[in-house]
């Protein structure tokens, strides 16, 4: 379809070239318009410096208004307003799900969230997502006037600098005081790991005893020239790794080379999160373990042994 | 805060993802047919609702929108101690879309004012949209709290402690608020006989639209559901395996180094 307009929002500024770029392939060669909204509550002037926009809406909010996504989307509103677009594109992280539910519910309209892929279409915006905990795809249509979608984005692009500087457009503060106070906002001390983007991860799971074997992973991780990941009980739960490590449904989704899979049992929530891994090798002492159903290369044995074994082979002795 | 703290949690009745098949033929699931079970994080919104008011006193109010069958879903939540239900359901529309949920769970809140919490899952176990909440608010006019991994009641008043992808928050907002939570907030107690069978015999309060002055078209869907299937996995599920452990890992790395994945 051409000559639509999507406006593309996000509080995140990594996450506005990947949008910027999906936005574009979405309106196609020709007359569509991609508009950007970016937040402007001291957090520096991210989003008019990105290449990729034909407009940008500097949404005026009040210092570090993020925490209350009641005034992020009566802001986002306005913008919408401005741009009447045929689709409102966020990313589908927490916070962006939230702004997406609260704009929706503001303006009456349909909204998904954790959205795979998306098209225009005369109907509607026919959108892909997971459903079941990731045990399916669900496709459905979004009707109706204003529709939002939140887009689950890969590890994030660079930004390309504009080659005409775009349009600016400041979108003045709502009225009133939000209704929720920050009190504290910490940024949790992450080791810097973007396992997103990882070629290689050799991913650990409850089969391992103790937090002191991690180091057997870590050196098979080594020799592969891969990154440590876990599942959701090794982090969450046990807390031998942060949650960077932390692979699936509520934790990251990876699409590495090669993902290997040591004591993992291979629950859905898991999978859905390393799915897209182009080579899976499995290493589980159950023989019957589901992950081996989702494995390219199985090796049914105690990690206690194969792992060291494989170590060496990797080593060349 | 004026009485007793009035506490409400949104329970889903939704698809079980352990037991959905999948149609052999078509590769496709029937929602509609699927067996269902109570969402799990509500079981957590639950829980963290009956500790406050095992604290502080109050109520605690189960509230589910969809067809009759979803009473499963306010028994679970009874039986893990909330004092009341309500089934919020339209003959016509057994199923509605998360526009149509929002705008039931709405429609009540402004026809039975009051709550003063209202605790949401972070996301269904069947969809997690994790908008059902915030949308709920938006149509409210209520600050939404979402992510909550600890939950503080002051006077009048709630502080959240939430969590991000990349940061922690602290923020409070005075009632009456809404609030989602995750499976990280606390462990649901497991029902007793006792409170299963307590449970079972608790009445539940049940509301149409015209009850709750809707209009038919204020439910009608916004998105049309076209199918659900199960994408099909083509992985080699090649079993490598050797006289001995070095003999297997000397095995599998020639076969990853064939596949052109290892350095
Ligand atoms: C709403 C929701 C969201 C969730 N989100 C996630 C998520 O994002 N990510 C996630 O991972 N999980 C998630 N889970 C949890 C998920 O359901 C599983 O519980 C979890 O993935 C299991 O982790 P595991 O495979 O490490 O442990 P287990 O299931 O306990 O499996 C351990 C495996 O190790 C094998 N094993 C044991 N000892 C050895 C040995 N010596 N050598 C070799 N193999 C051995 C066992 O045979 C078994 O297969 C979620 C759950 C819910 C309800
Ligand atoms: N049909 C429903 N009835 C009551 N509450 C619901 C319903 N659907 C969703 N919810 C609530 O909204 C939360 C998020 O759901 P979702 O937006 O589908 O991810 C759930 O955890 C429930 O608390």
């Amino acid at each position: 379809m051409s000559g639509e307009t999507v406006l593309v929002f996000s509080e995140e500024a990594e996450a506005i070239p990947g949008l910027l770029a999906a936005a574009r392939a979405a309106v196609g060669p020709g007359p569509g318009r991609v508009e950007l909204a970016v937040l402007a509550d001291g957090g520096g002037p991210a989003g008019s410096a990105v290449g990729g926009a034909d407009r940008v809406y500097r949404l005026l909010l009040p210092e570090n208004a993020r925490h209350d996504p009641e005034l992020v989307a009566v802001a986002l509103r306005r913008a919408q307003e401005a741009a009447n677009p045929r689709l409102t594109l966020v990313a589908s992280t927490k916070r962006g799900r939230e702004t997406a539910a609260r704009l929706a519910g503001a303006t009456d309209s349909a909204v998904s969230t954790g959205v795979a892929s998306f098209a225009l279409e005369p109907e509607g915006v026919r959108i892909r997502r997971e459903v079941l905990s990731g045990n399916a795809l669900g496709e459905e249509v979004l009707l109706g006037p204003r529709p939002i979608v939140a887009v689950m984005l890969g590890a994030p692009v660079p930004a390309v600098p504009p080659t005409t500087p775009p349009e600016i457009i400041d979108v003045p503060p709502p009225e009133g005081a939000g209704r929720i106070a920050l009190v504290e906002r910490t940024v949790k001390p992450a080791g810097g790991l973007r396992i997103e983007a990882a070629e290689r991860i050799v991913s650990v799971g409850r089969g391992l005893r103790k937090k002191e074997d991690l180091s057997l992973i870590e050196e098979l991780a080594r020799a592969m020239g891969a990154v440590v990941g876990c599942t959701r009980p090794i982090a969450a739960e046990a807390g031998w790794l942060s949650d960077d490590h932390w692979i699936g449904l509520t934790g990251h989704r990876v699409k590495p080379r090669l993902y290997v899979a040591v004591g993992i049992s291979g629950a859905v929530q898991h999978l859905v999160g390393m799915r897209e891994s182009t080579v899976v090798v499995a290493i589980n002492k159950d023989p019957n373990a589901p992950i081996f159903a989702q494995s390219d290369f199985t090796v049914t044995g105690d990690l206690y042994t194969v792992v060291p074994a494989l170590v060496r082979a990797l080593s060349g002795a | 805060m004026s009485g007793p703290i009035r506490l409400w949690v949104a329970v889903k009745h939704g698809v079980d993802v352990v037991l959905a098949r999948a149609d052999r033929s078509t590769g496709t699931v029937a929602m509609d047919r699927a067996p269902r079970k109570t969402s799990d994080f509500d079981r957590n919104a639950v829980e963290e609702a009956v500790r406050i008011r095992e604290k502080l006193g109050g109520t605690v109010t189960a509230l589910t929108v969809g067809p009759p069958t979803s009473k499963e879903a306010l028994r679970d939540a009874l039986a893990l101690g909330a004092d009341e239900a309500v089934l919020i359901t339209d003959p016509a529309r057994p199923d509605l879309d998360g526009r149509g949920v929002a705008r039931a769970l709405a429609a009540y809140a402004r026809t039975h004012p009051g709550f003063d919490l209202w605790f949401f899952g972070e996301g269904s176990t069947d969809h997690f949209t994790g908008t059902i909440g915030p949308r709920v608010a938006a149509e409210i006019g209520a600050p939404s709290l979402s992510y909550a991994r600890r939950v503080s009641v002051e006077d009048g008043a709630v502080l959240v402690e939430r969590e991000y992808e990349h940061e922690l928050e602290k923020v409070r907002a005075a009632f009456p608020a809404i609030i989602t939570v995750g499976q990280e907030i606390n462990q649901p107690r497991v029902p007793t006989f006792m409170s299963t069978l307590k449970a079972s015999k608790k009445e539940i309060r049940s509301f149409g639209p015209s009850e709750l002055g809707v209009q038919p078209s204020d439910w009608a869907p916004l998105a049309r559901r076209d199918r659900v299937f199960v994408p099909e996995v083509n992985r080699k599920r090649q079993a490598v395996s050797g006289a001995d452990p070095a003999t297997t890992a000397r095995g599998l790395v020639d076969a990853l180094r064939r596949e052109g994945v290892l350095p």
